[in-house]
């Protein structure tokens, strides 16, 4: 069962000429319990799909179906805040807040009902391999794979049953991105979550399931 | 929730911006609040004036309308002095009917008659004498003598006297009996002047300080037999507080008693009278309206003279009190006057430091308004990866907006309570600067006007007939108060009113930006 589906995605910039498509006739398909790789050549449109995945942006053409629901009939705010977790090759995360404040201010914004955000901010941490004592410190006090990890924690926050990340090793050492590889799919495998990894990684695609090749179709 | 709390850490966080926001707003606040602790005290001293003075209309004699019909040439003076004493004069009865008037909070009336005395001198710069004239005839000749009696004869006119004829042998005698008035170049009356008021309200020259009792104080019961007189009169004839002077009706010779309770001296300086050698209102005896109402029940020949003082609700209702009188049938030849004009000008100043004030109100938060808008554009600019984050996690652009105002709806409030505190300091002074002229004229008329009633500075007159000019004024003689719950509420108002304005660059910022945009633009 497929929980999302592009069907004849197209997407064109507004002040492009018509018959310029950055991708045109996309038809995807991802389920639960799956790793997924969307590689492609740069500007071959990876984040532009990604930004169309999550509602970031609209379809030219075509359409995006979540758990059945064609996603512009969807209320965006309330689909990324409780039904995909997005990852960033650059995190993402608010430097002003510690590491803990910015998981629980992700689930402050998608109203997840948890007794103690406290204490489920620090499972969830210890599920990415972080300590407690990495809490309390200031994001920029963080290392790239440190900062990498509160973001896929503050993605899992809310439970979401689609995982995406926008080159999320790209800025890290082999031995950090074998780590966050595992905890992907860790997530598909045991959490039976959807992860889609945007990616020109070798090493990555070696790891998922299925890789959708963008500009080959 | 958590968009307060956002708002509350980011406030924190942000100290720079926002003690800088916080300083302008500061600035703004006690500015506004001097401003507008002087706007609203210069409305209360408005409206306490404007309570304090009522719009006052009298009937006027419409002579322009008179002279338009009148003939000219030297055969027309009968028919136009006709004309003149045809129209008829409005009554008593005419007043109290124009008097009941949806358009008045209440009238009163000067009623005016005069009368004379067997006792009393009038004080008056001419004088009536006898002369004799002798006409002798003989048979054979004549000789006329005639004798006058020691007394210099002024600038004055013979009157119709009594003739008799002696006849002896062949002698005839004419005697002719004459008066003779001594007098100055400018004739009087012989009358003595009785007026009566139906309040203190209709004491204009009381009010305002023309006339100023100088011994004893003002009747009270404004139909019992007491008046006020002149101080000339009362030197004339020795009158003291508490004598008792005796008038006589010169028609029917019937006596009344009036009891001195107070002598008045009169302050006017007419010019015009500068060759008279008493005031003009040296025989005027002034005594409560009800007197005169039981003179003329007495005696419905007196010839009396009414003026009368409506005291109107509002400016608007001028219009429609002066079309119901002509309703209720007031001679075309009178029309309706008002002291509205002057009201006007009496308030003139302080409506200048209104209009100061408001324009120093709206030129402040002009600037302001666009100094803090722009001090909000470069924040959202600063913040723009903040806003793509918060956009990516699915806070809505309402959410976020909100998130935003409230920032500065926090900083703004707090600094408005600070600044309201300081331009509590700063009224004070600069309000009464600017006001403190006003408040002593004020003060200064109204214990004038106890003065001239003799009642004192802290006299109080008592009763109904209390006048308006002492009683509805409140008397404002610190400005304590200056900053208060309007104030407060005013600036509270203004406050907001800013923050919205300038966090409209933030609202329209969100609404524009495009979350994957900015992130890109950071990465």
């Amino acid at each position: 069962m497929e929980i999302l589906k592009l069907e004849d995605v197209g997407y064109r910039y507004k002040d492009a000429p018509k018959d310029k498509y950055v991708f045109k006739n996309i038809n995807y398909g991802f389920e639960q319990g799956k790793m997924y790789a969307i590689r492609g050549k740069s500007g071959s449109g990876k984040t532009t799909l990604l930004s169309l995945i999550t509602g970031l942006e609209k379809c030219t053409e075509g359409k995006v179906i979540y758990d059945g629901k064609d996603l512009r009939k969807m209320n965006l705010d309330r689909y990324r805040n409780t039904d995909i977790g997005i990852v960033f090759q650059s995190y993402n995360l608010l430097p002003g807040l510690t590491a803990i404040e910015n998981i629980i201010l992700s689930m402050d914004v998608s109203h997840v009902k948890v007794k103690n955000k406290k204490e489920k901010a620090l499972e969830l941490m210890k599920s990415v391999g972080l300590t407690e004592e990495h809490a309390n410190r200031k994001i920029l006090k963080l290392s790239g794979g440190e900062q990498q990890r509160i973001a896929i924690a503050r993605s899992l926050s809310y439970q979401p049953k689609i995982i995406i990340a926008d080159e999320p090793t790209g800025n890290l050492d082999k031995d950090t991105e074998n780590d966050i590889l595992k905890i992907f799919k860790h997530l598909a495998k045991k959490e039976n979550k959807c992860v889609i990894i945007v990616t020109h990684s070798q090493n990555v695609c070696d790891e998922v399931d299925v890789i959708y090749e963008l500009g080959k179709n | 929730m958590y968009i307060l709390k956002n708002s509350l850490i980011s406030i924190i966080r942000n100290k720079g911006r926002n003690i800088l926001i916080g300083i302008i707003i500061l600035a703004i606040a006690a500015s506004s609040t001097v401003t507008l602790a002087i706007l609203n005290t210069a409305n209360n001293l408005v409206k306490n004036y404007e309570e304090a003075h009522d719009i006052i209309a009298t009937i006027a004699f419409n002579r322009e309308q008179l002279s338009q019909k009148f003939q000219g040439g030297e055969d027309a003076r009968k028919s136009n002095i006709e004309a003149f004493n045809n129209i008829e004069a409005f009554t008593l009865d005419d007043v109290k009917k124009y008097g009941e008037s949806e358009y008045l909070k209440d009238y009163y009336y000067q009623y005016a008659t005069s009368l004379n005395s067997d006792t009393l001198t009038k004080a008056t710069d001419s004088f009536e004498y006898e002369v004799e004239d002798r006409q002798t005839t003989t048979s054979s000749s004549s000789t006329t003598t005639g004798g006058n009696a020691d007394m210099g004869k002024g600038p004055g006119g013979m009157q119709g006297g009594e003739r008799h004829t002696i006849t002896n042998n062949n002698t005839t005698t004419v005697i002719t009996k004459s008066k003779e008035i001594f007098q100055s170049a400018r004739n009087l009356t012989g009358d003595f002047e009785l007026d009566g008021y139906s309040s203190y309200d209709a004491m204009n020259d009381f009010v305002s300080g023309t006339y100023q009792i100088q011994e004893g104080e003002m009747f009270t019961d404004f139909s019992a037999l007491e008046c006020v007189v002149s101080s000339e009169l009362a030197t004339l004839n020795n009158i003291t507080v508490g004598s008792t002077i005796t008038l006589k009706n010169p028609n029917t010779q019937a006596t009344y008693d009036f009891i001195v309770k107070g002598i008045y001296k009169d302050n006017s300086t007419n010019s015009e009278d500068s060759a008279k050698m008493y005031s003009p209102s040296a025989n005027k005896i002034i005594t409560g309206s009800g007197v005169i109402e039981n003179l003329v029940a007495q005696d419905s020949t007196l010839v009396t003279n009414i003026t009368p003082y409506f005291i109107l609700k509002n400016e608007e209702a001028i219009e429609p009190f002066s079309a119901e009188l002509k309703e209720k049938g007031l001679n075309e030849y009178y029309a309706v006057s008002t002291n509205l004009e002057e009201l006007e000008t009496a308030t003139q100043s302080i409506e200048n430091v209104k209009t100061f004030a408001t324009t120093f109100l709206i030129i402040t938060l002009i600037i302001a308004s666009i100094v803090l808008f722009v001090i909000n554009m470069i924040n959202i600019r600063e913040r723009k990866y903040e806003i793509g984050v918060f956009r990516t996690i699915g806070v809505s652009k309402f959410k976020l907006t909100i998130q935003f105002v409230l920032e500065l709806l926090i900083v703004s409030i707090i600094m408005l309570c600070i600044g309201a505190i300081c331009g509590a300091f700063l009224a004070k002074p600069i309000g009464n600067s600017l006001l403190q002229n006003e408040i002593t004229a004020s003060q200064e008329a109204n214990e004038k006007i106890s003065n001239n009633f003799g009642k004192g500075q802290d006299g109080h007159m008592g009763g109904p007939m209390e006048p308006r000019g002492t009683i509805q004024v409140e008397k404002i003689d610190k400005i304590e108060a200056i900053v208060d719950f309007t104030v407060i509420a005013e600036l509270l108002g203004i406050g907001i009113l800013l923050t919205i304005i300038s966090s409209l660059a933030a609202m329209i910022s969100i609404q524009r930006f495009s979350p994957l945009t900015i992130l890109k633009e950071r990465t």
